[in-house]
């Protein structure tokens, strides 16, 4: 792929648009609807959970999709069939988010790779915690990209590496 | 007899959801979480089908593939792959590796249905 990195974290941004809304139709029948970037998007001291994937090769970069606890456990009782009663403590709900992450950037890295950017996925991995933000290192370049579902919102953050 | 079928996937979430889509149906689903797992109970357990994951620590689903058809007792247990790395590349190295058909995550249900039943016979349950 011979584009720059500002290019390419738009175009990697689109990708991961469309990659949101086609998961989130296909595994939930929830229509994610990509929304203005609120600041303020959860109350404060709330219980965040972010699944993380990333992609390393040719391109490099990070994923993180932000829910809120309540809606990852939303999440988790409509992707599996359950009650939310019937979801075992939080492993069940990481897994779920962890999946979800992994179809959304899984797929942004088949349209990287068929693009002529070869890359592989990391496995995915969560961070669940009450007021963190994820601080890139001075070579990343960020952005941000905001959905809504109904009242629920996810946050979708991309982290990208300059090439060195 | 009922089919039994190996769902091989490192995701919880996947392998309740390969169960729940085959729950109508006359299927045992066994489950392992990697690629290792994943040939020792296709080994133990000689399923009628495979649904195999690409992505998974201690032995990917490519792999566990090549090992499969390596096995003259396991060789002709026909395998769908599901993967959420559905590039050309990909999909060809799969095919090359002789996988019977391939499934792209995000997927419903009724898809996967839809393959397993081009490779095996499914029959509903007796109401």
């Amino acid at each position: 792929m011979n584009t720059t990195i500002p290019n390419l974290i738009d175009e990697v941004s689109d990708l991961l648009n469309i990659g949101v809304s086609e998961v989130f139709r296909t595994m939930l029948t929830l229509e994610a609807k990509p929304a203005a970037v609120l600041h303020d998007w959860h109350a404060s001291g709330e219980t965040l959970v972010a699944g993380s994937v990333g992609f390393i090769g040719d391109v490099n970069g990070v994923v993180y999709v932000h829910v809120t606890a309540g809606f990852a456990r939303k999440l988790a009782s409509r992707m599996l069939g359950l009650a939310e009663a019937e979801l075992e403590g939080d492993e069940m709900v990481n897994d779920v988010i962890g999946e979800l992450s992994n179809m959304i950037v899984g797929n942004v890295k088949s349209r990287l790779c068929d693009s002529g950017a070869p890359c592989v996925l990391t496995i995915p991995s969560i961070v669940r915690g009450q007021n963190f933000k994820i601080e890139p290192v001075h070579s990343c370049e960020r952005r941000l990209l905001a959905f809504r579902c109904d009242a629920d919102h996810i946050m979708v953050e991309l982290l990208m590496k300059h090439s060195t | 007899m009922a089919l039994k079928i190996l769902s091989v996937d490192d995701s919880r979430t996947i392998r309740l959801i390969v169960t729940r889509a085959f729950k109508a149906y006359d299927c045992i689903i066994c489950e392992a979480a990697n690629g290792e797992e994943g040939l020792a109970a296709a080994a133990r357990e000689k399923p009628d089908l495979v649904i195999l994951d690409v992505t998974m620590p201690v032995m990917d689903g490519v792999t566990m593939l090549g090992k499969l058809k390596d096995d003259p007792d396991l060789k002709a247990i026909p395998v769908i792959m599901l993967t959420a790395e559905s590039s050309q590349e990909n999909v060809l190295q799969i095919s090359r590796l002789g996988v019977r058909d391939y499934l792209a995550k995000p997927f419903k249900e009724e898809q996967l249905l839809e393959k397993a039943g081009r490779v095996v016979p499914l029959v509903k349950k007796a109401a």
